[in-house]
């Protein structure tokens, strides 16, 4: 899986920090825990929602405060969402947008 | 004295470079509440501890007062062109989100007193002790029946959306409500007044009407509820005291902190402002957080 933040961190494309994490077997760059933490409930929400098995690619536009909207790809197959948390990293909003 | 605006450590005075490698180890620590803050507030690109320092005096940089520095930075912060969300939840009326404004503001006007009590107890100044006796008596006190407090307000507020006073005054604040109010009561408790001062009141800012001449994107809520006919009275009554009150209060605060501060003093009122900012910052998600659990009863 890869993201459009191809120059730093999967989520938020920040440079600062050096945290890994193995998400659906790929070893993705964060800058830090929360983060990943952020983008690993964001792939489940997707996947729980759209039933796919894996995820080629997610386009994230947007920031912390205003969250992100988002779309991801599986094959041929899109699902457009949007999503924000809260500064701790938990859901606060997620839906199909 | 520097501060580190996260945690707090202290460095000698105008000392950025340490504060910059500071900053750069706890990078490389990946801890999220330094690198959130760069990311926030100077660059997502990572640097090298001379660049950075730079950039930090860059944002530190004061050119027109204390008072305006502060105001620049919180529009940015709460209502510019990434407005916080609970801004955003303000553009439209919704009882979820004035319930949940309700429970959690009731702890933060009990720190707002303790907060200026400090500031009181610590100054010499006879002109800042009036302001925050005043200030004391307008939020929590009030002046008998015909001019209730604002805390009273805030109450019948939440009592016209079906919320219980034994409920709103008992109930235990969020996490990070409780977080936010250590943090306001330690800057105040260990903090100098002016610092103290310029940490609390520069909060106000949040329903200023006049920020608008200073960049603000986003009025506090959408004017229109105070007209609109679906919206309780007690909820107008409470938004236009803020609406119109807190106008003069915040910039007559920040006024004082000007006049009395010297030279000193800056890097303390700015660490103290940043920290507040934050913990704000955090308090406003709790308002939001809290309305939906209300909301789902
Ligand atoms: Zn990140
Ligand atoms: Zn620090």
């Amino acid at each position: 899986m890869e993201t459009n933040n191809r120059k730093g961190c999967a989520l938020c494309d920040a440079t600062w920090g050096e945290y890994y994490r193995e998400i659906d077997g790929n070893r993705m760059f964060f800058c830090c825990d929360i983060c990943a933490d952020i983008f690993e409930n964001m792939v489940s929400e997707v996947k729980k929602r759209t039933g796919w098995k894996n995820i080629d690619h997610v386009d994230l536009n947007g920031n912390f405060s205003l969250g992100r909207q988002c779309t991801a790809k599986s094959g041929k197959e899109t699902f457009n969402f949007y999503f924000r948390t809260y500064s701790d990293g938990r859901m606060m909003k997620f839906e199909e947008r | 004295m520097t501060f580190c605006p996260v945690c707090g450590l202290k460095f000698d005075r105008g000392n950025y470079r340490m504060l910059a490698d500071h900053f750069v180890d706890q990078s490389r620590a990946s801890d999220f509440r330094h690198i959130s803050w760069l990311n926030r507030n100077v660059s997502k690109d990572l640097m090298k501890a001379e660049d950075l320092s730079v950039s930090l005096m860059t944002f530190y940089h004061i050119s027109g007062g204390i008072g305006k520095w502060i105001i620049t930075d919180f529009v940015r912060r709460f209502r510019g062109d990434s407005p916080h969300p609970f801004i955003l939840a303000m553009q439209q009326y919704d009882p979820e989100v004035i319930r949940g404004y309700v429970v959690e503001h009731h702890h933060f006007l009990k720190q707002w007193i303790r907060s200026c009590s400090y500031i009181i107890a610590k100054t010499e100044f006879e002109d800042v002790q009036s302001f925050e006796l005043e200030n004391i008596m307008t939020e929590l006190h009030g002046y008998g029946a015909s001019e209730p407090s604002h805390h009273e307000l805030l109450i019948r507020m939440g009592e016209s959306l079906g919320l219980d006073r034994n409920f709103i005054l008992a109930e235990k604040p969020l996490k990070q409500t409780v977080e936010a109010i250590k943090i306001w009561n330690d800057l105040a408790a260990s903090g100098s007044w002016i610092s103290a001062m310029a940490a609390m009141h520069s909060l106000e800012l949040i329903a200023n009407r006049d920020l608008s001449n200073h960049g603000a994107r986003y009025p506090y809520f959408n004017p229109s509820i105070l007209s609109d006919k679906m919206v309780p009275e007690e909820v107008k009554t409470f938004l236009r005291e803020g609406y119109e009150a807190d106008v003069s209060h915040s910039y007559t605060a920040l006024q004082l902190v000007e006049r009395h501060a010297r030279n000193e003093d800056t890097e303390e009122i700015q660490y103290a402002y940043l920290r507040s900012a934050e913990a704000f910052s955090d308090y406003l998600e709790a308002r939001l957080e809290r309305g939906v659990m209300l909301g789902n009863k």
